[in-house]
């Protein structure tokens, strides 16, 4: 072939594939179109999956717990609530692999966490722990991360302190897990704890989007915690002055505050017309303000 | 012309003497099994499993014909020596790689076509009767047939330059690539690096998307397919075969044959 020959080749080639790219973009429009969420999960039966599966189901696992991840990335890349098809996703997963330890840790977090965080589903959640703990009785973990559903998120603290007593038995579970466990069962639920197990979350997980979601729980728990003193120095306003106070430097002018509070992002607090704290309105805190914080 | 459509035509012989429409003795098993069976063990869903398991059936078919022989196209005509008498006569190498191109598209065109029959037999037999909404079944039929030619063309490029079975492992893994296209895509959400996420939508719109011809929940549930797809699609498979053909032809051209 001649130099000549090589170079209409390439150019032809080139082009070919500068027509495939534009091809493609309009592809993907249509496909958009007739394409169904539903599609991504032709069989819900995880049985018939798994049998289909063959030998390979802990291939076809991680094929779809990557699945997982992918939609419930999506979803909240695009803020979309509708986490319909999260459980039968995470289910079918699960009995493909039952020792596949992230499905469980991860996927407990996506169900329970309250939307939009999450599909709001503790009790989902919790099945799912159960199920791992069934298939995997020695791994403390899950015990963790099932007193942390019952205590954020199902308010069961009674559970939640039987769980983590119950993985502390095992010799490689985190030293504090026992004592965690008796402070739940004697106070219930107390900013302190909570704090102490999001900062663990925090400082463990190596999974930077867990990590974000960990400060961010901790950014909401310290507004909670600023909101109630503020009330309470407002409430103390009221005793002096004989009225609430509607702005905060109302709280400054009177000696109460040194200056006006900020929350963790540096935004101002507010004051409500009733003379409540507030987050200030364009803080990103208050798209994920849930009204009790220490949820998980 | 005429010397491709000889070549053609003889590729569709060879493959009917070789029984290669065999299989569809086996579809019709599977067929009339799953019409006769389905509406005894579910309800509500005998057609969707009949499209479903019609359709997996033509592409699992129709995919281990393009892969295993459009590898042998070539590489058989080698080891016979037949390529020899065949170049010996006025007939150039490209003109026989589209030849052979060709005739196993035809090939499959008649296998998929009776198969589809098949399969619109035993929709009839499930359903009694046949609607126009199911003619979105012979759209994804289509596209079935569009996502073969296209494996046949990369079946045919590796088997200019590779033996069959480096042929065949890598049109199978360019395949299975190709279906994985939209996930790489997706990975983008802030998940990974962004330099590896810019590469990998660079790759992902050069890999033969087979995505793009999977509308079978579209066509399981009867829902309306895009006239303007259908021609996307078609435009993306003949530009995509155009590509992989010349590179083969190429290739082919510049081999050592002795």
């Amino acid at each position: 072939m001649s130099s000549k020959n090589y170079i209409a080749l390439f150019l032809f080639v080139l082009l070919g594939f500068a027509g495939v790219w534009r091809l493609q973009e309009r592809i993907d429009v249509q496909q958009s179109e007739v394409a169904r969420e539903d599609d991504q999960l032709m069989l819900r039966s995880s049985k018939l999956v798994k049998g289909l599966s063959l030998e390979y189901a802990p291939l076809v696992a991680d094929i779809y717990w990557t699945r997982v991840v992918q939609y419930f990335g999506n979803k909240q890349a695009e803020n979309q609530v509708d986490l319909r098809l999260l459980w039968p996703l995470l289910d079918v997963t699960s009995v493909l692999d039952p020792q596949l330890m992230p499905v469980y840790h991860f996927g407990s977090t996506f169900l329970s966490d309250a939307s939009p965080r999450g599909a709001g589903r503790p009790d989902l959640a919790v099945e799912l722990l159960e199920r791992g703990l069934r298939a995997n009785p020695d791994e403390w973990r899950l015990y963790y991360d099932l007193g942390f559903v019952y205590y954020f998120d199902m308010k069961d603290y009674a559970k939640a302190s039987a769980a983590l007593y119950e993985g502390s038995k095992n010799p490689k579970a985190f030293i504090w897990m026992k004592a965690m466990a008796a402070k739940i069962a004697t106070e219930g639920n107390s900013t302190e704890t909570s704090n102490f197990l999001w900062q663990d979350v925090y400082n463990t997980t190596k999974d930077p989007l867990v990590k974000q979601n960990a400060l961010r729980h901790l950014q909401l728990l310290r507004a909670e915690d600023d909101r109630k003193q503020i009330d309470v120095l407002a409430d103390e306003y009221q005793k002096r002055f004989g009225r609430r106070p509607v702005r905060m430097s109302e709280l400054v002018q009177s000696g109460l505050l040194r200056r006006e509070p900020v929350d963790a992002l540096g935004y101002p607090y507010i004051l409500s017309e009733a003379g409540r704290a507030e987050l200030n309105l364009k803080t990103p805190l208050r798209d994920k303000w849930i009204k009790a914080p220490g949820s998980k | 012309m005429t010397r491709i459509g000889t070549v053609a035509l003889n590729t569709f012989r060879e493959a009917v003497r070789d029984r290669v429409l065999y299989n569809l003795v086996f579809f019709a098993l599977v067929m009339m099994a799953a019409a006769i069976l389905v509406g005894q063990i579910s309800i509500g869903i005998e057609q969707i499993v009949i499209v479903s398991l019609g359709l997996s059936a033509i592409s699992i078919i129709g995919l281990l014909i393009s892969v295993f022989i459009g590898v042998g196209l070539v590489s058989k005509e080698i080891d016979k020596r037949t390529l020899y008498a065949l170049l010996a006569k006025p007939l150039r190498r490209w003109e026989f790689i589209l030849g052979k191109f060709a005739g196993l598209v035809l090939t499959l065109t008649v296998n998929t076509a009776a198969m589809a029959a098949g399969l619109f037999l035993a929709l009839f037999y499930v359903k009694r009767s046949l609607e126009q909404a199911d003619t979105v079944v012979l759209i994804a039929v289509y596209f079935i047939l569009l996502k073969l030619a296209l494996v046949v063309a990369l079946a045919m490029l590796f088997s200019c330059f590779t033996t069959p079975l480096l042929a065949i492992l890598f049109t199978a893994g360019l395949y299975i690539a190709g279906l994985f296209v939209h996930e790489m895509r997706g990975l983008q959400g802030g998940l990974i690096d962004p330099m590896l996420g810019r590469l990998l939508r660079w790759i992902s719109y050069l890999l033969p998307n087979f995505e793009n011809f999977d509308v079978m929940g579209a066509a399981a549930h009867g829902r309306v397919i895009p006239g303007a797809l259908i021609a996307q699609n078609t435009a993306y498979a003949v530009v995509y075969c155009a590509i992989v053909l010349a590179v083969a032809m190429a290739i082919f051209s510049q081999r050592n044959l002795k």
